[in-house]
């Protein structure tokens, strides 16, 4: 899939800061309201806090895939993140997390939401395809390393 | 005009001398007529579906051919020609060198176009307009060696009074030989967990390349038959008119279709009933059908332009379901009157005829499809795989044999030819194609690892029923990402999910349920599994919480035992 329709150069991130899950997931939704991406913030947060609730999306090899739907959301709003330090995610391995992909999607859904996060999951399936993209310095390298430019 | 209205007029003249035949045989009215009519529908509906069912469950062969054999079994030409029963007379009798009546044939036209009509609803469009590169030669490649192998067996072959490429009745062995019927290379694929491996996807991409062209074929095909037939001199200059025209229209009435079926469900739905819709649905598709013969072509091609204008429409999953019952019955009635029609007498001078050209429609799918397939990315081997996954005919070549011969273009000899090969092709392919997929990867050497590494994801749940519901969750989860999921109508619930360049298959195996998937595309199906199987402990939760259970046990049955 072509993720230049749906990333955008204002929504990927090489330095985020926080150094906790909640914090993680708060900071990116703040810079996805920033980005005007987001109106409702505190609807948008209950709705990925509730998935993690359910099992939590940090996965294995530092990659977290933070998500939620809500009605809040018209269309699929997506995120990339970068916190070089690895931040604790509860992630199946137990290791820190360095790479955050977040999509938020309307309840009733109906477009390759899901298929987003696999998308990027594949693209950083190999440890050296990660590397790279921790290599990353500027929001717009992170941005062209995604959409193939 | 005056070519359709000859080859029409053929037709009815079949039937209205076959009618009065009958009256003037039995002296009866026309209320004899219908029982004689309901009497043989009585007969080949038991016949056919019995016939079916045996062939289903003890042969492993697909049921049309039990269908087939049955209407062989039963037709004038064995069984039903030879008893006087009283009261009725012969039950099936030849009218006119037409094995059926015009009523009974009436029927079974009727099944076709529900057939082609449910075809094209099922066919996946956008499948067909970007899917896979190589499906599409190799579907074009089968397309043109089946017809043109088809056609010049009957110019090259002695003493049988076709000697031109052009010939109608040669046009029609080339178009018969054309259309791949999958269904049973499906189900075998299924059975070898072999559906998502490149050879598979190959083959069911192929085969709807296959139905399309195949259909746009037939409709060149008829287009110049009807004019030979009309005695109309057949030039380049006309073929190539022709041919414009039959292309033209298919072109122009399934984009019209397409671009309004839209607004017409949409307007259909305001009736705000599904009868309603399915009937309107259907009776355009019969308008068509109609339309598409006075413009010179076939009725099955108006029938199945009408379902692949409607196969994008959010009613096509309903019109396929209030169908399913009408073609369960009336689709073995089209299958057992096509077997009737076999006449075992003029089966014999060309038996030798029929078998080279069932030999050749073999070799043309294996080497039409198997080369375009080792050019593109596969070995030997597994282009062997994707020419014999190609080589069953059924049901199109059946249809198609029985217009040519109710319209005259073929004889009793030809037509009995036909079936002859769709009947060696569909039982030749199943034992040839398992045989096939034994040994190593079909894909060339430097394409090895670009697909083959299919990953298995098996899910083991509690019960069928739970299976079974997180499977249906999971396909309604992949349709709203906008996957392309088909049932394929196996034994075992099977299902292809496409999009794009992602292809993987699901299947439930009694309390399992199984992704067969490659390994690059894993993520996807991995992640939307993962969410439904957190829906389902949602869900289980909360019906945990169904505290009053017991109480609307109680309620319910209340006051029973007054």
């Amino acid at each position: 899939m072509n993720l230049k329709k749906v990333l955008s150069a204002d929504t990927v991130w090489v330095d985020l800061k926080a150094d906790t899950k909640q914090g993680i997931i708060e900071e990116m939704i703040d810079r996805l309201v920033a980005a005007g991406k987001i109106k409702n913030r505190s609807a948008v947060l209950e709705a990925v806090l509730d998935r993690e609730a359910k099992m939590s999306t940090g996965m294995q090899n530092g990659v977290a895939i933070p998500h939620g739907k809500t009605d809040e959301i018209k269309t699929l709003v997506a995120a990339v993140g970068l916190n070089k330090a690895g931040v604790d995610f509860d992630a199946m391995d137990g290791e820190p997390c360095t790479i955050f992909i977040m999509t938020l999607s309307p309840l009733k859904r109906t477009g390759p939401h899901i298929q987003f996060l696999a998308e990027v999951s594949r693209l950083i399936s190999q440890a050296s395809d990660r590397d790279r993209l921790l290599a990353c310095t500027t929001h717009q390298e992170i941005y062209d390393l995604l959409t193939g430019k | 005009m005056q070519e359709t209205a000859h080859a029409a007029t053929n037709v009815v003249h079949h039937a209205a001398a076959a009618a009065e035949h009958l009256t003037e045989a039995s002296g009866h009215s026309i209320t004899h007529l219908m029982m004689l009519l309901i009497i043989q529908l009585a007969v080949i509906i038991i016949a056919a579906k019995f016939g079916g069912f045996l062939f289903q469950r003890y042969l492993k062969m697909p049921s049309v051919l039990g269908e087939l054999a049955s209407g062989m079994l039963i037709g004038p030409y064995a069984l039903g020609g030879m008893f006087d029963i009283p009261g009725i007379g012969i039950l099936f009798s030849e009218h006119m060198g037409f094995a059926a009546s015009a009523e009974l044939y009436g029927i079974a036209t009727l099944a076709s176009i529900i057939l082609l009509f449910l075809a094209g609803l099922e066919t996946d469009l956008a499948a067909f307009l970007r899917y896979s590169v190589v499906g599409s030669f190799v579907g074009l490649g089968g397309l043109i060696a089946a017809f043109t192998l088809g056609d010049l067996c009957a110019v090259f072959w002695p003493g049988n009074g076709i000697d031109r490429f052009m010939d109608p009745a040669a046009l029609f062995l080339g178009v018969i030989s054309v259309a791949t019927s999958v269904g049973i290379t499906a189900r075998i694929l299924a059975e070898k967990r072999k559906m998502a491996s490149p050879e598979g996807v190959t083959i069911l991409a192929g085969a709807v390349f296959d139905d399309v062209l195949g259909i746009v074929t037939l409709a060149i095909v008829m287009g110049l038959a009807k004019v030979e037939m009309g005695g109309g001199e057949v030039n380049w200059g006309a073929i190539g008119w022709i041919a414009l025209k039959a292309v033209g229209f298919f072109v122009v009435v399934t984009a019209l279709g397409l671009t309004f079926a839209r607004k017409i469900t949409g307007a259909i739905k305001q009736f705000r009933s599904r009868e309603m819709m399915v009937s309107t649905c259907f009776g355009l598709a019969l308008l068509l059908a109609g339309l598409a013969e006075m413009a010179g072509l076939a009725m099955i091609i108006g029938a199945y332009i009408m379902g692949l204008a409607l196969s994008r429409t959010d009613l096509a999953h309903e019109i396929e379901h209030h169908l399913e019952g009408v073609y369960n019955i009336l689709v073995p009635i089209f299958f057992c009157v096509m077997g009737m029609m076999v006449d075992f007498s003029a089966m014999k001078p060309v038996l030798i005829f029929g078998s080279v050209y069932s030999i050749l429609a073999v070799i043309s799918k294996v080497v039409g499809c198997g080369v375009p397939a080792y050019l593109m990315k596969f070995n030997l081997r597994g282009s062997l795989r994707i020419g014999l996954g190609m080589l069953p005919r059924g049901e199109v070549a059946l249809i198609v044999a029985g217009i040519g011969l109710a319209s005259g273009i073929i004889d009793q000899g030809i037509f009995g030819v036909s079936i002859m090969m769709t009947v060696i092709t569909t039982m030749l392919a199943p034992p040839l194609l398992v045989k096939s997929f034994e040994g190593g990867s079909g894909l060339r050497k430097e394409m090895e690892g670009t697909g083959e590494d299919i990953e298995v994801i098996e899910l083991e749940f509690p019960s069928h029923d739970i299976a079974e519901f997180l499977l249906h969750r999971f396909i309604q989860a992949l349709q709203e990402e906008e996957f392309f999921v088909h049932n394929l109508h196996t034994d075992q619930p099977t299902y292809r999910v496409l999009k794009d360049d992602i292809a993987f298959t699901l299947i439930q195996d009694g309390d399992k349920v199984v992704v067969n998937v490659p390994r690059a595309n894993q993520h996807v199906a991995r992640m939307i599994l993962l969410e439904e199987l957190l829906s389902l402990s949602d869900l289980l939760e909360s019906t945990k919480q169904m505290k009053g259970l017991d109480k609307m046990g109680t309620d319910l049955m209340q006051g029973m035992f007054a």
